[in-house]
């Protein structure tokens, strides 16, 4: 590497960070900035000061000087030459004098950026407004979620009787947090809640109307099981989820040269055979033929980061997809953010390598050498000296082994955010944040574990609990400060979902795959081309699909003004509006009646209403005309009804 | 100043709407720099000189050797002569006459410093260009348009805040370049309003087929059906709200009057002309268009597509001809249409590339790379002649406009080969400092994404190279 820190991954605070002194601080500072004048927050002003500037050398378990700011007190309490600030007096307060760099000798940080007037003046306020503190917050260590599975009782439901576990949890949490209880939602928005989130598709008018004329009360159940039946449409909807979760996808950088290997067969085999997630997970770390391409990640031509090499792609990729750890800061530097070290991120990669790695900090070479080791050594030990080989089978088993909690409270967090809109745990790849509800985090994760691995039955789980069949909540609510869950989120449909949907209500389907994945094991049916199935195009990536550079776990589900630019004159609806408008009226006898009752049957299941019928037949005229049946079909595929899930 | 077309309360209409784009996307949010420099540019074109402009072939003329069979390659510096341009010590390659009647008007960098990435990839380099970050990420690294769009939104709201003119994303190596054509972690909220084809309207028209009264039926018949519809029992409104507001926007932005700036057939024929050396041409009149209707960023490229346009490795002298005539005309015009708008005091133009050319070395001199091309030792096919390595050490940098100097030259590069910088380098965080600083953006300026900051430049290391400032 010819320079320095040349290629530090991304705005890291890469230390020691080159000095950037703003012109004009060099010349010799006198007086204490004034403190600011407003009042000053400790999440949002203070504790980036000192987690930047000061813990390095007096935190996270370092006293450089006797002096440590773990907590509010150690922070009081000084170093070898006594306290350095006194609560309302920060003018005089060694502390802001030795920041502010007036004490001639003595300046701090000693090394790298300096503060400037500032946050000086902010920590000044700080002092004076009487040290404001968040409680249990400690710069000695981040707190870290349990690793062990733990299984809590369930609890005794009793007022109103449920029996699914999870409505068991939430009964008495709904209790304590004064949410009244609500009638769940009716058979017509749960079953294309089911459908869109079992299958990715809209149910069919029939399929509808079988369920709601279906007298048995416990056809929930019994829909929910039928769904999860339909392997094929299970798997090709599940696929967008893992291809924007494993960075899979079938054109995109790295494939022009063999930098890239596609997992896309062998990850439709696995989901449609319910591959049990601890074998699903075990077979990316260790890969059987088809599933190489996760660890392989994309390899560069040129000389890239070190922290951004195959292995250490790898290293980042399993933490963060299977166990919701962020292990990209600790690939450049011990993190700030949580307690991973640069060796711990080394180590890990070096499980995949054909030999221990060298260390890098920020770029440049330390001199150490990694050791492959799981992030947790509880869990178990690598041979460090094995071949690659037995490395990774190993560090399969590590992983997936049942004492690790950890890869079941992530997936089960996952599934819990796509039925629900938020996590039980936010955001989904932090899981040492705090759960809502633990114990229902906890048993989740523990029931996942003993069904074998089941995915599917942890979707079970969750479909036919009284939580996902309440009412939807509206989006805004989610990232409140006191999240209190009463519902499942209104959502969008994805990308993918919108465009299926449409092409049933049509029944017209898109011609190539992108893959000669065969979807069907029936060769005279192969089956529709869902959208899954191709490649990237503008409507595509308007509405939401991912560019699969870098790991994706959850996309946005608010609309876009440029999204919403494509859906009104991109190419690619329009194409399928003419299409489906042709189809449909090729279609027998198709009277603008007929059109307009299939469209609003088949894309919002339900009857139009009467104002709806006179505004069709307004737009449609006496005899319907492509041109009409276009804009029908346009602006019901626009309508928040059809684009919503609530 | 003038700029037609929209009011402020249209400016807050729409500001809101993209905030609530922002919220449902675990949006990211600015982490406070120091200060934001005082703006001396409302909007900012960058004329992108895709696959590697040589600086000696066009900005920066060495001692010129015209082509004889037996000619040693080691021998050539620039396959054309100097030219005098309007300013006595500024001298540009021939070709580019129409500019050097304008360098008056311009600030000229002789000494952009690319990155040492290695082995030369012009995606990997053009990404870094464009985001200031080299590529790979752990993280989607939004492009400079993107950074722009958040910071500072729309200047007219009715006008998207980033647009992409001339790259077509469907070429070779198209998916390297899809990988900075984009907003990365800041949102698709922010992401290129792509046009391709600067003379095709379809982008801002309603579908191909559809006359502009069933256009405008068609939204009236939407908003009576969603207005009907009987969603409002569920959930809250605040999606479906806006879901409906964004259809606005959209509908909005298709039919306001600023859209017509994408017309260029309403352009006066006579001007028409004059910009149309090609797709290039064209993008810049449709970008002077939308200066004029309150565009933000505007990208402008001669498109990159490999072994095309700037991306020479045989044939270089010739192609180099089409190129200068493709730019010459159209950006000088550009210039001179802005200032005669009094728009270009405050429209910061920058013609770029990823990197420079020469004929042997490929890389840096004391640094170099596998060799791309095969270059003979002495030329005895015209083909031979020309820049075909890819050189990263020296490269030109073209401003107008926008608080930036007029009829000034920056930095000093070797007369002899290695035609090297040989002071005052400018690499991509420096360059991308001075064009913040020009927008009114720090380059400390940061966003926070998986509780890390994401600083605007690099780890925020770039300083804004005063000098260049009127």
């Amino acid at each position: 590497m010819a320079r320095l820190f040349l290629f530090i991954v991304f705005g890291l605070l890469s230390y020691p960070i080159s000095a950037r002194a703003e012109e004009g601080q060099a010349s010799a500072i006198t007086e204490v900035p004034a403190a600011a004048t407003h009042t000053v927050s400790f999440d949002k002003e203070i504790k980036p000061i000192l987690n930047r500037s000061c813990v390095q050398c007096h935190g996270r378990g370092k006293a450089r000087g006797g002096f440590k700011i773990d907590s509010r007190e150690t922070l009081l309490a000084g170093g070898e030459n006594g306290p350095v600030l006194e609560i309302g007096k920060s003018q005089s307060s060694r502390l802001i004098r030795l920041v502010a760099g007036v004490e001639k000798d003595e300046v701090m940080p000693p090394d790298g950026e300096r503060l400037t007037p500032e946050k000086v003046g902010l920590l000044r306020a700080w002092i004076d407004q009487g040290l404001e503190w968040e409680e249990g917050f400690s710069f000695g260590r981040f707190k870290e979620a349990p690793l062990s599975p733990h299984r809590p009782e369930i609890p005794v439901a009793e007022a109103r009787g449920s029996t699914n576990p999870i409505d068991r949890f939430l009964e008495p949490y709904f209790e304590s947090h004064d949410v009244q209880p609500r009638e769940p939602v009716s058979d017509r928005v749960f079953a294309r809640r089911v459908y869109l989130d079992v299958t990715g598709l809209l149910p069919t008018p029939e399929e509808l109307e079988a369920f709601l004329r279906d007298p048995d009360p416990n056809k929930r159940d019994k829909l929910v099981d039928s769904l999860l039946e339909r392997n094929q449409a299970y798997a090709e909807h599940w696929m967008s989820f893992w291809n924007d979760a494993l960075r899979n996808d079938f054109a995109g950088t790295g494939y022009i040269d063999g930098g890239r290997k596609q997992i896309s067969a062998w990850l439709y085999q696995a989901l449609k055979s319910n591959l049990p997630y601890d074998e699903f997970v075990a077979q990316l770390i260790h890969p059987v033929t088809g599933s190489e391409g996760f660890i392989k990640g994309i390899v560069w031509r040129g000389v890239v980061n070190s922290s951004q090499t195959p292995e250490m792609q790898a290293a980042q990729n399993v933490s963060q997809v299977f166990l919701g750890i962020n292990l990209k800061c600790a690939s450049c530097h011990d993190s700030f953010i949580s307690n991973w070290k640069l060796e711990d991120a080394y180590n890990l990669a070096s499980a995949f390598a054909p030999k221990p790695l060298g260390i890098f900090r920020c770029d440049t070479a330390t001199g150490a050498t990694a050791t492959a080791k799981f992030l947790y050594s509880e869990l178990g030990s690598i041979p460090a000296d094995a071949g690659r080989e037995i490395r990774l089978a190993r560090l399969a088993e590590i992983l997936t082994s049942e004492k690790n909690g950890r890869l079941t409270r992530t997936i089960v967090n996952r599934l819990w955010t796509r039925f629900h809109g938020r996590g039980l745990v936010e955001p989904v790849d932090e899981m040492d944040n705090d759960p809502w509800h633990p114990d229902l985090l906890d048993w989740l994760a523990v029931d996942l574990a003993e069904s074998g691995y089941d995915l599917k039955h942890a979707i079970r789980l969750m479909l036919t609990s009284r939580a996902y069949q309440l009412p939807s909540v509206s989006l805004d609510l989610l990232h409140q400060q006191d999240y209190v869950f009463e519902g499942p989120a209104v959502r969008r449909l994805s990308s993918e979902q919108f465009r299926d949907a449409l092409a049933a209500v049509v029944d017209v389907w898109p011609a190539t795959p992108a893959t000669d994945i065969q979807v069907s094991e029936d060769p005279s049916a192969p089956g529709r081309v869902r959208a899954w199935h191709l490649k990237a195009d503008p409507l595509a990536v308007a509405m939401g699909r991912p560019n699969r550079e870098q790991v994706v776990t959850h996309r946005a589900s608010l609309a876009t003004t440029l999204e919403i630019l494509e859906l009104t004159n991109g190419q690619t609806l329009s194409e399928i509006l003419k299409q489906g408008a042709a189809e449909l009226l090729a279609s027998g006898s198709a009277t603008p009646e007929e059109i307009t009752r299939h469209v609003f049957r088949s894309a919002l299941g339900r009857e139009p209403t009467p104002e709806e019928w006179a505004l069709a037949s307004e737009l449609l005229g006496e005899q319907a005309k492509e041109e009409g049946v276009q804009d029908l079909l346009w602006a019901v595929a626009m309508l928040p009804e059809f684009q919503l899930i609530y | 100043m003038k700029r037609i077309g929209w009011s402020r309360r249209d400016f807050l209409k729409s500001a809101s709407a993209a905030t609530l784009g922002a919220l449902g996307a675990g949006f990211p949010r600015a982490i406070a720099a120091p200060s934001n420099p005082k703006a001396t540019a409302d909007t900012l074109i960058v004329l992108w000189m895709g696959g590697g402009m040589a600086h000696t072939e066009t900005f920066d003329p060495k001692r010129h050797t015209p082509f004889e069979s037996g000619l040693e390659a080691n021998a050539v510096l620039s396959t054309f002569p100097a030219i005098d341009t309007v300013v006595d010590n500024i001298k540009l390659s021939e070709g580019l006459e129409k500019i050097a009647k304008v360098i008056d008007r311009a600030t000229l960098v002789r000494t952009y410093q690319a990155g040492d990435l290695g082995f030369i990839l012009h995606s990997r380099h053009q990404y870094q260009w464009h985001t200031g970050y080299a590529p790979p990420q752990t993280v989607a690294a939004p492009h400079i348009g993107a950074v722009i769009a958040r910071t500072l939104g729309p200047l007219n709201p009715d006008v998207p805040a980033f647009i992409d003119i001339g790259q077509r994303l469907d070429v070779g190596e198209g998916e390297e370049l899809k990988a900075f054509h984009q907003a990365g972690f800041l949102g698709s909220e922010y992401g290129p309003f792509l046009v391709p084809y600067p003379d095709d309207v379809r982008s801002v028209r309603p579908p191909e087929g559809m006359t502009p009264s069933r256009f405008e039926n068609r939204h009236k018949f939407y908003k009576r059906l969603a207005e009907a519809s009987p969603i409002g029992e569920f959930g809250g409104d605040f999606q479906k709200e806006s879901l409906v507001r964004s259809m606005d926007n959209a509908h909005r932005l298709l039919s306001s009057p600023a859209s017509k700036a994408f017309d260029l057939a309403l352009e006066p024929k006579e001007k028409f002309d004059v910009y149309n050396t090609g797709r290039f041409g064209l993008g810049c009149l449709l970008a002077r268009r939308l200066v004029e209707v309150g565009a933000r960023f505007i990208e402008v490229t001669s498109e990159y597509e490999p072994f095309k346009m700037w991306d020479t490795h045989e044939n270089g002298h010739t192609r180099l001809v089409d190129m200068k005539q493709l730019i010459d005309a159209p950006i000088a015009q550009l210039v001179l249409d802005l200032e005669e708008r009094g728009l270009l005091d405050r429209t910061l133009i920058v013609l770029a590339s990823e990197f420079s050319r020469d004929m042997l070395v490929e890389g840096k001199p004391d640094n170099p790379v596998k060799n791309q091309v095969e270059v003979p030792a002495i030329m005895t096919e015209l083909k031979h002649y020309g820049m075909h390595r890819h050189f990263t050490d020296a490269g030109s940098v073209l401003m107008f406009g926008g608080g930036v100097k007029k009829g000034f030259l920056y930095g000093e590069t070797a007369e002899e080969r290695p035609c090297k910088i040989l002071d005052k380098p400018v690499t991509i965080e420096d360059l991308h400092a001075t064009m913040y600083t020009a927008m009114g953006i720090s380059p400390a300026l940061a966003y926070e994404v998986e509780k890390r900051p994401f600083y605007v430049t690099r780890d925020a290391l770039g300083k804004p190279v005063r000098d260049l400032f009127a």
